[in-house]
C-alpha cells in the first residue's frame, strides 16, 4: 500500500523531524500543513492524501479541532489519524479518544514509537 | 417665662458647643496625625504606582524578546536539520560508494581465485596473482568502515530527533509570554484605576500594539524533554483502556 501522509504542526522544526523520520521509514510521499485549517485545504486538494500526523497545539484551527472536522466530513472520516503532542495529561488523551483519533503519542517521540504506531493503525484499517 | 427657656437653649447649646470643643482638641492631633500620614504615603503610593507603571510597561518588551527568542531558536535549529540533512546525504553517498566497492573488490577476489586454480603449477604467475590479491586486502578496511559510516548516520538521526527540544521549549516559552500577558493587562488596569488619565492611554496604547502573542492558546504549560519512555507507556496503556471499554 502506497502511503501519502499529511503532516501538520505549526512548528518548522516539528515537520521536518516527522518527515525525516517517515522518509527513513519508507514513507517518502507526503504534504505539509501548518494548522488544522491548512490541513484541510490541503486534504481538498490531495485526494490521495491516506495518513494524517498532526500536532495538538497549533494557532488557528487546532489539531483536536482538526480531528473533529475530518471525523465530521462523511468523504474524509476514515482517514487514519496519528495525533503527535506534548500533551502527556490523562484528561487530553481520553478527549483526542472521544473526538476518535486513531492513536497517540507524546513528544518527545522516538523513530521506533512512531514506526510501531503507523504500522498498527495500518494493520487496524 | 419665654426667655428663661430661651436661656436654658442657649446654655444647652453652649455646652454642646463646648463639647465639640473638646471634641474638636481630641480630634485634631489624630486629623494632624493622619494629615502627615497622607503626605508620607502619596509619594509612596506615586513611587508605587510609577513602578508598576514602569514595570508594567516593560512586560511587552520582556513578552517580545521571549517570541524573539522563539523565532531565533527555531531558525537556529532549521540551520542544524540543513547540516544534518547535508551530512546524511553525504553520508549516503559515501556508504553506496563504498559498499559498489565492496562488492567490486569481492567480484576480483572470486576471479583470482578462479584463476589461481586454472594456474596450478605454475609457481611464477600463482605468485603474482597472490601479490594481486594482497591488493585486495582493502576489503576488510570497507567492512570495517561500513558499519562506522552506519554507525555515524544513526548518531545523525538522533541528534534530528533530539532537536524536538526546540519545539517543546517553544511551547513552554509561549506560556511563559501568556502569564507575562496576563500580569501585564491586570497590572495596566490596576495602574489605569489609580491613574485615569495620561497613564490609562500609556497603558492602553501599549496594551494593544505591543504584544506580539496570538490570543488564544497553543501552547502546553507543561511540556517536557525530559520525559521517559514511561509516558508513552502510560497514554498506551489508557488508549488500550479505552479500546476495550469501547469495545465491551
Amino acid at each position: 500500500m502506497s502511503l501519502k501522509f499529511l503532516v501538520v504542526d505549526d512548528s518548522v522544526t516539528m515537520r521536518r523531524i516527522v518527515i525525516n523520520s517517515l522518509k527513513n521509514l519508507g514513507f517518502p510521499n507526503y504534504v505539509e500543513a501548518v494548522d488544522g485549517r491548512d490541513a484541510l485545504g490541503k486534504l481538498s486538494a490531495n485526494s490521495d492524501i491516506n495518513f494524517i500526523i498532526t500536532d495538538w497545539n497549533m494557532p488557528g484551527m487546532s489539531g483536536l479541532e482538526l480531528v473533529k472536522a475530518i471525523r465530521g466530513d462523511a468523504s474524509i472520516a476514515s482517514l487514519p489519524i496519528l495525533m503527535v503532542t506534548t500533551r502527556g495529561v490523562k484528561e487530553d488523551i481520553i478527549e483526542a479518544l472521544q473526538a476518535r483519533v486513531s492513536d497517540y503519542i507524546v513528544k518527545p517521540f522516538t523513530p521506533q514509537i512512531l514506526k510501531e504506531k503507523i504500522e498498527a493503525i495500518i494493520k487496524r484499517t | 417665662m419665654e426667655e428663661a427657656k430661651n436661656l436654658v437653649s442657649v446654655f444647652d447649646k453652649l455646652n454642646d458647643l463646648k463639647s465639640l470643643f473638646k471634641f474638636g482638641e481630641k480630634i485634631v492631633p489624630i486629623i494632624q496625625s493622619l494629615v502627615e500620614f497622607m503626605k508620607d504615603i502619596i509619594p509612596l503610593l506615586d513611587t508605587i504606582n510609577t513602578s508598576i507603571a514602569d514595570s508594567t510597561s516593560k512586560m511587552p518588551i520582556a513578552s517580545n524578546q521571549i517570541n524573539d527568542v522563539t523565532n531565533a531558536t527555531e531558525m537556529a535549529t532549521c540551520q542544524i536539520l540543513d547540516l544534518v540533512d547535508d551530512i546524511s546525504n553525504a553520508l549516503a553517498s559515501i556508504e553506496t560508494a563504498l559498499i559498489t566497492e565492496k562488492e567490486r573488490q569481492e567480484k576480483i577476489e572470486l576471479l583470482a581465485q578462479s584463476l589461481n586454480n586454472a594456474l596450478e603449477g605454475n609457481t611464477g604467475l600463482q605468485e603474482q596473482l597472490k601479490e594481486l590479491l594482497e591488493l585486495t586486502k582493502d576489503r576488510r578496511i570497507l567492512e570495517t568502515v561500513i558499519p562506522l559510516i552506519e554507525a555515524i548516520r544513526e548518531d545523525s538521526y538522533k541528534i534530528t530527533m533530539a532537536l524536538q527540544v526546540q519545539d517543546i521549549t517553544a511551547q513552554q516559552l509561549a506560556a511563559v509570554n501568556h502569564l507575562i500577558n496576563s500580569v501585564h493587562s491586570k497590572l495596566s488596569l490596576i495602574v489605569a484605576d489609580i491613574e485615569k488619565s495620561e497613564l490609562n492611554s500609556e497603558m492602553g496604547s501599549s496594551r494593544s500594539n505591543s504584544f506580539d502573542t496570538p490570543d488564544g492558546a497553543h501552547y502546553d504549560a507543561n511540556a517536557s524533554f525530559t520525559r521517559g519512555e514511561g509516558v508513552q507507556q502510560k497514554v498506551d496503556d489508557l488508549i488500550r483502556e479505552n479500546n476495550l471499554r469501547s469495545n465491551s
